[in-house]
């Protein structure tokens, strides 16, 4: 990433009150990537409240293979489904699938890093030797095969990315907590006679929660990106219900005639991963600088 | 170096061991019960366990295991429930297209991941359109810009063909089954033009995200060794900028890079099932889509195996390579 004009850290941060702090991180911030915090925060925002303003998602609203019109903005696909509605709930299913693969990669992978690292010898040999393995295997094939196995639905998809997303996050809490460890606030709590629990929980998993944001955010526009392809391959909610992949494979066999059917949905996976893509450079920028 | 590949070779079997192990897993987890879904739903009690007991689905898991275990290794997937065929000759049918598709698109992504980055160091005009590349081209499913691809380049412009390998009927497919080298082999120029072409528009639908991420890397790592004082010296010696690039630079950077293009390779071929489904391309990636809408485990066992084995001989000869290339690499 290329270095923007970078507010001194720490130092200035004690004569400075709460906003300043603040205002001074952002301004760390590119305004491409806060354009995309934005677009990002708009995107979902609106996709939430899809269900207030666009029609339902899997009925026949019209004629099919309608161009876009203002009636309705993306079109109708082959069933005559509105697209522009099809498109905001796959968005919305798109991101909380995104969010849920990400919340339960933290909890194992965090709960796995945190035991690794508090613990140390052969605990921690034997856990990241487990993580390394996994980390080893070619994860995209490893979650369709989990998911194919398991059937297809959107919650298997799920689990299918999940079990190869954790070891990421293992490894980096891991390494948090082991430098963590090193800190003399550690030594003192663990020589005032401070349990182990409250020791691994109060003094050393708070450490780790800014580096896990920062890839957590990043990892999003990835996340939107595989969730579409294995959706696009059928591994998904099964067909009328609105996701992006699975509506473009649908929509590839009008590509000729009605190009918008198998595009539009194509093209929202598109801005939503540059809009994530950016908005994870800026949270990434706001701690790093911060 | 002999210390560091005993150990990097334990590690590749080892991991593979695990692989081996997790598509066991996923064969007995499958929700149901497989032996009664394959001898039919109207089956009596006793056709059912019969047929448990021929297939050994019977024995303790440990037992079923260690069975699994010795069948991989000897190279055996077990039947497909689709095609009746053993999955090891399904696979060896469907293998080299993927290998060509996938050997081309990798090729097309280090060309052009090698020379993004260094535009983007060298040329201060580049710097603009990379950064947008990087952000954009990072973003685009693989399936939308096979579509497009399909709807500028087939079907406005007519100039590349929509789907297959060839279409020379009369293409030889021996002895490697890669079209590229056997037509090489057999003085066939007609055929080699024709499966080039039909490898353009895959491939780069392919290779354009890990293109991207290995010229983010390259770029990145450029940056950091430009910045280093050795650098300055030859500069300051006045060596032409040119030779300081190639002969200095670019070597130095170049770690980082190969890592990134190994890792790249997982997420190539994932999106090889993606991409070989749109262009109808008959390699494992389309095989393993068919397997799994027909819920084929067998067939997804064996192609995840596979696959799974071929990423990690991979990433472990990238490792190696780094360690022969630059000494300071070891444990």
């Amino acid at each position: 990433m290329p270095v923007r004009g970078v507010v001194s850290p720490g130092s200035a941060g004690a004569s400075m009150n709460a906003t300043q702090r603040y205002g001074a991180r952002m301004r760390g911030v590119g305004v491409l990537e806060r354009v995309g915090i934005v677009v990002l925060l708009l995107l979902l925002a609106i996709s939430l409240a899809a269900p207030l303003f666009v029609t339902d998602p899997v009925i026949s609203v019209g004629p099919a293979f309608q161009p876009p019109s203002l009636q309705h903005l993306l079109g109708t696909d082959d069933v005559g489904q509105d697209i522009f509605a099809r498109v905001m709930y796959g968005m919305r299913t798109s991101w909380l699938s995104a969010v849920a693969v990400i919340a339960s990669a933290i909890v194992v992978g965090g709960l796995i890093g945190l035991v690794a690292g508090a613990r140390g010898g052969w605990v921690d040999s034997l856990l990241m030797r487990l993580t390394d393995t996994f980390l080893a295997l070619p994860g995209p094939v490893l979650a369709i095969a989990v998911a194919a196995a398991l059937g297809a639905s959107l919650r298997n998809t799920v689990i299918g990315i999940a079990v190869v997303w954790w070891p990421w996050y293992a490894r980096l809490v891991r390494g948090e907590i082991r430098s963590l460890a090193a800190r003399p606030h550690v030594d003192a709590a663990r020589l005032s006679g401070v349990s182990r629990g409250r020791l691994m929980f109060r003094h050393l998993l708070p450490g780790a929660i800014p580096p896990v944001i920062v890839t957590a955010s990043l990892d999003i526009q990835i996340l939107v990106l595989t969730l579409a392809g294995l959706s696009f391959i059928g591994l998904g909610a099964p067909a009328p219900s609105p996701e992006l992949g699975a509506m473009a494979a649908r929509g590839a066999d009008s590509l000729f005639t009605s190009p918008w059917i198998p595009l539009a949905p194509g093209c929202a996976v598109f801005i939503l991963a540059v809009a994530a893509n950016l908005a994870g450079d800026g949270i990434r920028d706001l701690f790093d600088r911060g | 170096m002999a210390r560091f590949l005993l150990v990097r070779a334990f590690g590749a079997v080892g991991v593979l061991l695990a692989l081996v192990t997790v598509v066991f897993l996923l064969q007995t987890a499958v929700p149901g019960d497989p032996v009664r879904a394959s001898v039919g739903v109207n089956a009596s009690d006793e056709v059912v366990e019969a047929e448990r007991e021929r297939l050994g689905l019977d024995e303790p898991l440990p037992v079923q295991y260690a069975t699994y275990l010795g069948q991989v290794v000897r190279g055996g997937f077990g039947e497909s429930l689709r095609t009746g065929r053993d999955v090891r000759d399904d696979i060896g049918a469907f293998l080299p297209a993927t290998l060509e598709l996938a050997g081309f698109s990798m090729l097309l992504a280090v060309v052009g991941g090698l020379l993004i980055g260094v535009l983007a160091v060298v040329s201060s005009r580049f710097a603009t359109p990379a950064r947008l590349l990087f952000v954009g081209g990072a973003s685009v499913p693989s399936f939308l810009l096979a579509l497009i691809f399909i709807y500028i380049f087939y079907f406005k412009l007519s100039w590349l063909p929509l789907s297959g390998r060839t279409s020379v009927a009369d293409a030889p497919e021996a002895p490697t089954g890669l079209l590229l080298l056997d037509s090489l082999l057999h003085a066939r120029p007609d055929v080699f033009l024709d499966a080039l072409r039909h490898l353009i528009l895959p491939g780069l639908a392919l290779a354009l995200v890990p293109a991207v991420a290995i010229g983010r890397v390259l770029r990145s790592s450029l940056i950091e060794v430009y910045r280093s004082d050795y650098i300055r010296t030859l500069h300051a010696k006045g060596l032409p900028p040119r030779s300081v690039l190639f002969r200095h630079a670019l070597r130095n950077a170049l770690s980082a890079p190969l890592t990134m293009a190994g890792l790249q390779l997982g997420l190539l071929l994932g999106g090889v099932v993606i991409v070989e489904a749109i262009f109808a391309w008959p390699g494992i990636g389309l095989y393993l889509n068919q397997s799994i809408a027909f819920s084929d485990l067998r067939a997804i066992a064996g192609v995840t195996l596979v696959v799974g084995a071929g990423y990690v001989i991979v990433n472990t000869l990238v490792d190696l390579a780094q360690a022969a290339a630059d000494p300071r690499i070891r444990l």
